[in-house]
């Protein structure tokens, strides 16, 4: 498929294929069905937040996320485990995404870089409830009409670099 | 004696007299209000960190004739810089003028420092450099030194570890760090290059807890098989935490076993400092490791080289504001905020001259393991605010430090025990009560 023009008939197709895709992807998090937002990703998919505004490799520094498909595997497995302290009892989160752009198409790859804004609400019974915000940048592989598969999603969260209470579920 | 009596004998309103607070500590546990008394917290930011050597930062990271890195002794600001003489310096981050902070970035590069409020401008080495409109000040004379940014009383560096002190009656900081500077020698001889640096970006995490609480669960191998069992797959398997790990280390054994973690030994030493045995070695056949102990090999020799990769020492504690480890090497800095509110810090160390994947490596290991959403951190933190809840009680006001195994004691004042022993965090508080009390 190839992008037409913003404002032909194709293209509003194509954001809105995206935009539920997206409006889906969060809401599972939300839903706290974590495996199933995992299957969403490429077998080489990664997921990252960095841990500041301007940093360009999620190699050369630290993160605030990070995680390949094993570690998301990990990371979700713990949250599931009976006595993850951290999370008992668990955040809830909801999540928003909007200001959807598609930002670029690479046809030989079937590539489609995805801008979008969003806001999370957190809250974890017993403390103040966090607002978190920002952009997210997508890589998506469109197998289908409306199927889509994550390569990468980027969160570049508004105070990403301030000192932060403990975060336990994906931006 | 009188209430009134004792409030007026004593400085700046504070209430407690050396009596008082000696008999918050005592051989087998610690008082709860040394956790939650606002009073003693205050105490804390003047005696322990006005009097005992502290971390600062490194010299990596103000390697330029200008730059700086802005941080905190206690709770006040400092600036530590590279001056045009190439020398480190430690300033404090105010105004002669109106006490306005003067540098506001965290870290950067400029030819001097100019407060914002009225001009008075500085030199990177915290001297005055010029006052704006002195005509205005006829009956004033203005001194360098005097009326600049003022220098901490003392500090020095240890493998471009830098540490300061605000009290110029301590003694030096050779002998306030003892055997913990063999430590900073092995970090140093571990990387090819025989220097370490800190990059790679800072994770920063809060916890509502007092500062105290971190630095006695940086030597506490009692509390990982419990805290950190959601971390550990069945048979105490954790997840990949450093090079040469297949299913992740062998944590501990299973929950409710601790006898692997007494092996490991803790090591209580003079002034606080405290260090845990390290962790048994795992075999890493991965090309990067492979070039790096040849590299080793090429610098030291085969045997220097074997004698190198033995970790000998896990968290060790630099007491009282800083701890490093050289699994995924890093330096964690305790910055207190108020009695029940501390900053962590988690600075990544990098080796120089060691293959950059290594490095890579460690920055994502850390990404698991020390950033506001790791697996194993978290837990601690929930821990810590849980403890500062549960010490509201009235219903027991002491905190138990009792855990206790054999004890072996060497010259240098050091002393051997068991891995879950809590000697580690008597000595802390052993530390603490000396800088309380003491006179310095």
């Amino acid at each position: 498929m190839s992008v037409s023009k913003p404002g032909s008939d194709d293209f509003l197709v194509l954001r809105l294929e995206v935009q539920d895709f997206l409006i889906f992807e969060v809401g599972l998090l939300d839903d706290r069905k974590f495996e199933e937002w995992t299957d969403l990703f490429t077998d080489d998919g990664y997921y990252w937040a960095p841990a500041t505004p301007d940093q360009d490799d999620p190699q050369s520094s630290v993160s605030l996320f990070f995680d390949d498909v094993p570690m998301m595997r990990t990371r979700f497995a713990r949250l599931r485990h009976p006595r993850v302290h951290s999370q008992i009892p668990p955040s809830r989160t909801s999540h928003m995404v909007s200001n959807v752009t598609i930002d670029g198409h690479d046809a030989t790859e079937g590539e489609f870089l995805i801008g979008a804004r969003f806001q999370m609400l957190e809250y974890r019974p017993g403390h103040e409830q966090r607002t978190f915000g920002g952009r997210y940048e997508y890589q998506l592989l469109r197998r289908a009409a409306g199927d889509f598969q994550i390569s990468a999603k980027k969160a570049v969260v508004l105070n990403c670099d301030s000192v932060h209470l403990p975060i336990a579920i994906p931006f | 004696m009188t209430e009134f009596g004792l409030i007026i004998e004593t400085t700046n309103m504070n209430p407690y007299l050396n009596e008082h607070i000696q008999a918050l500590v005592q051989p087998d546990r610690v008082h709860r209000d040394i956790y939650e008394d606002p009073a003693l917290f205050d105490l804390e930011m003047e005696r322990v960190f006005g009097r005992s050597w502290v971390f600062v930062g490194h010299e990596s990271q103000v390697p330029k004739p200008g730059d700086f890195f802005c941080t905190r002794i206690g709770l006040q600001p400092v600036v530590m810089t590279r001056h045009s003489d190439g020398k480190v310096y430690v300033v404090y981050n105010r105004c002669a003028h109106r006490g306005v902070k003067v540098v506001n970035e965290e870290c950067g590069n400029a030819g001097r420092f100019m407060c914002m409020y009225h001009g008075w401008t500085y030199d990177t080495n915290g001297d005055l450099d010029f006052v704006t409109q002195p005509e205005g000040y006829p009956d004033h004379e203005f001194d360098k030194v005097k009326h600049g940014m003022g220098r901490v009383a003392q500090w020095g560096s240890h493998h471009g570890f830098v540490f300061a002190n605000l009290s110029s009656r301590a003694g030096g900081m050779k002998d306030w760090l003892g055997e913990n500077a063999d430590f900073l020698d092995d970090v140093a001889i571990s990387a090819p290059a025989g220097e370490v640096e800190i990059t790679g970006g800072v994770h920063r995490y809060l916890y509502h807890g007092n500062w105290k609480m971190q630095v006695e669960n940086l030597i506490d191998m009692y509390h990982p098989a419990y805290s950190h069992e959601s971390s550990s797959a069945k048979g105490g398997q954790q997840f990949t935490r450093r090079g040469g790990d297949k299913g992740g280390i062998q944590f501990f054994e299973k929950p409710g076993r601790v006898k692997s973690m007494d092996g490991l030994g803790t090591h209580a030493l003079p002034n606080g400092h405290t260090w845990q045995g390290g962790l048994p070695p795992v075999e890493n056949n991965s090309d990067d490791h492979r070039e790096y102990v040849r590299l080793l090999e090429k610098k030291h020799g085969p045997e220097k080289t074997k004698d190198i990769l033995i970790k000998k020492r896990h968290n060790v504690i630099f007491y009282p504001n800083m701890a490093m480890q050289e699994l995924n090497p890093h330096i964690r800095v305790i910055r207190p905020l108020a009695v029940d509110r501390t900053e962590i810090l988690i600075y990544p160390v990098k080796l120089k001259g060691a293959p950059e994947q290594m490095f890579r490596d460690q920055l994502i290991n850390l990404n698991k393991t020390h950033s506001p959403t790791s697996l194993v951190q978290t837990d601690d933190v929930e821990a810590f605010a849980r403890a500062q809840e549960g010490i509201q009680t009235s219903g027991n006001e002491w905190i138990l430090l009792a855990r206790k195994g054999p004890e072996e004691r060497f010259n240098s004042g050091r002393i051997r025990t068991t891995g879950t022993s809590e000697e580690g965090m008597r000595n802390h508080h052993r530390a603490w009560l000396k800088y309380m009390c003491g006179e310095t």
